[in-house]
């Protein structure tokens, strides 16, 4: 590694923890109970509930897929998944909003800025499949096709194969989709700002909202929210992969042999 | 080892760039003003959401400034709490030599901006056009007085617009507006009230129940009571409103609502005759709307502050604003007071009263009411979820 290469990647690091610094000192002395508002609370839990199931469901049908594409070999499969990694969060947002704004193709049957934010749930997902689908892809190339092999040796059922043939190899990309996922789509705004409804708003358009009106009269809030949320990821991260490590290790090194 | 320095260069200049500039002074006249803003480039922050308004700008105020005084207008649309937020963090940062040259703004913006002592004062003296406001326009702004701090530049009033082929029989009051919801469920919404708009038209139904009492912000627990019994009949029995005013104008372009609304009586025009509103687009007025001034300002750090009286100057100049209320772009109302005007420019401006979709110039004028303080905007903010939950 090159001396300026060292110092761009510390550059970069440097950022965000510019950034919760920043946070830290504009929320000294900020009143916290502030936030026990309903309005924040009932938006910390739609946010946790489009999250999570967004999460979920990219996770497992960017498994599936790429599982798919691994055993049956289609790469046509392969080059059409990357394509709506090419359209961008606002074009896919409106995209969808064109599609269930009441008329052709779904007639209302499911509409966008409704209280289930199912869109807004869709729109993630046909955005962030391929995502997962590149992460785990990748991981079934290196797949040695031996523990596989010697699961169907030993007449285990289908599922109890992929538990302990594919699944152990797969926990580290999933975690790190995981958590890019949950990250990003938690405090996003484009999506759930178009797709979304008056109340509950997600955080992420909360916090702006508070954050722009009424110059630094709410501002606090944002900043407030900003920093807990980014602290709670933070913490989430490294507690999931301090759990995993020892597993991880195990098979990263089982693996390579 | 090379590259490091020269990256260590680029950041302090940077650094440098950014603290180092001092305040620039604005000139003792106009003439000197006028002088210094030859050949530079004034910087307009606006709310860029209307087609007619960017035009306006773009297509005749910039091409007229720089051809009477050499001066470049660049437009630069930002949302005006955030163009206001960001001069704040300027005054913070102490940050003497700002982006922002000239600024539209109104309201709870301007007495924010007000309150920070982010606004340029003394400005009606070095603007020569400015004899020839209309003084009560300019006196207040929204129930905060101006101080010299902004000059008035247009005078709009709140109106509702309907699609007169689908409302047989429009409401004449706002009570009789609730029950039209309710015969005709789903054809009816208003902005969220973090919106301008939707914020003005909760402040009419307030004055209509409560009139001038409810002036320090009080807004008594009934009405919001009485407000939520009007969203079963709202569109999508009132789960989610339209972000924005743009969103509320494309429902009622596409006619999945029946009636629109806004500041600026003549606003529909532009858009019924160029086919995106309805054909049947009629004026409504109710029993009361809201007059509203909109002004211009200039922010304490702008780095070219006689440019933006130059700019102020000329779209107070009674052409200017004679093109502004054309329907062509705008179909703004003017801040001039007729009265102060030769006679050929009074006859012009009143020869534009005529419009399919204007409501009756008089019984506008009678039915104006100033509007409330920002005390009240920022309940109706605040207060205003219990409705939409």
């Amino acid at each position: 590694m090159s001396r300026s290469s060292l110092w761009f990647s510390l550059f970069v690091l440097a950022l965000p923890f510019t950034g919760v610094a920043f946070l830290i000192y504009e929320t000294v002395g900020f009143d916290w109970s502030e936030l026990n508002e309903a309005v924040w609370r009932t938006s910390l839990a739609v946010t946790l509930y489009v999250t999570i199931v967004s999460t979920v469901v990219s996770l497992v049908i960017g498994t599936w897929l790429a599982r798919t594409v691994y055993m049956k070999r289609s790469l046509w499969l392969m080059s059409l998944l990357k394509w709506p990694m090419f359209v961008p969060h606002v074009a896919a947002a409106y995209l969808f909003y064109l599609l269930f704004s009441g008329g052709f193709p779904f007639y209302g049957w499911i509409e966008a800025n409704e209280r289930h934010h199912l869109v807004v749930i869709f729109t993630y997902v046909w955005k962030e499949v391929p995502f997962v689908f590149l992460m785990v892809v990748g991981t079934y190339g290196q797949l040695n096709h031996g523990y596989v092999d010697m699961a169907k040796t030993l007449q285990l059922k289908p599922l109890e194969q992929f538990k302990v043939a594919e699944w152990p190899f797969l926990i580290k990309p999933l975690l790190d989709s995981f958590w890019v996922l949950v990250a990003f789509i938690s405090f996003a705004y484009e999506v759930p700002a178009l797709l979304g409804v008056t109340y509950p708003e997600l955080l992420g358009v909360l916090a702006y909202e508070r954050l722009t009106t009424g110059l630094f009269l709410n501002a606090f809030e944002s900043y407030a929210v900003a920093l807990a949320w980014t602290l709670f990821i933070f913490s989430g991260v490294i507690a999931s992969y301090a759990l995993t490590a020892k597993r991880r290790r195990r098979i990263e090194r089982g693996v390579r042999r | 080892m090379r590259r490091l320095q020269v990256f260590g260069l680029l950041v302090s200049i940077l650094f440098l760039a950014a603290c180092g500039a001092t305040r620039t002074e604005i000139a003792p006249t106009f003439e000197q003003a006028a002088e210094e803003a030859k050949q530079s480039t004034v910087n307009f922050y606006m709310w860029g959401g209307d087609d007619g308004i960017n035009r306006y700008i773009d297509e005749y105020v910039a091409p007229r400034l720089k051809e009477t005084h050499d001066v470049e207008l660049n437009r630069v649309p930002m949302d005006t709490a955030e163009f206001v937020r960001q001069l704040s963090l300027d005054k913070r940062a102490n940050r003497e030599e700002g982006t922002i040259d000239l600024m539209w703004i109104n309201g709870d913006n301007f007495r924010n901006a007000a309150e920070a002592e982010l606004l340029q004062g003394n400005l009606l003296d070095k603007i020569p056009n400015a004899t020839l406001l209309n003084e009560e326009a300019q006196a207040t702004d929204a129930g905060t007085p101006t101080d010299g701090l902004e000059v008035a530049w247009g005078n709009v009033q709140f109106v509702l617009h309907y699609d007169a082929d689908k409302v047989k029989n429009p409401p004449t009051t706002f009570d009789e507006l609730h029950r039209w919801t309710e015969e005709n469920p789903g054809r009816f919404t208003y902005p969220e009230v973090t919106d301008f708009t939707g914020n003005a038209f909760v402040r009419h139904l307030l004055y209509a129940e409560y009139g001038d009492t409810v002036r320090d912000g009080e807004i008594p627990v009934e009405f919001w009571k009485e407000l939520s019994t009007w969203s079963p009949n709202l569109w999508k029995e009132g789960t989610t409103y339209p972000k924005s005013l743009a969103q509320l104008d494309q429902l009622y372009a596409a006619g999945e609502v029946w009636m629109t609304m806004g500041f600026n009586e003549r606003r529909a025009e532009a858009e019924r005759n160029a086919g995106v509103f309805p054909d049947g687009t009629r004026a409504l007025v109710l029993e009361h709307s809201i007059a509203s001034t909109h002004f211009l300002a200039v922010p304490f750090n702008a780095k070219n502050p006689n440019g933006a009286l130059v700019a102020i100057n000329e779209l107070l100049s009674p052409e200017a604003q004679l093109a502004k209320q054309d329907a062509t772009y705008w179909g703004d109302g003017t801040s001039l007071d007729l009265t102060k005007l030769d006679t050929a420019d009074r006859d012009a401006f009143l020869k534009l009263d005529e419009g399919v979709t204007y409501p009756d110039p008089e019984r506008l004028t009678e039915r104006s009411i100033p509007d409330y303080g920002p005390a009240v905007i920022d309940a109706i903010r605040e207060e205003w979820d219990c409705v939409a939950q």
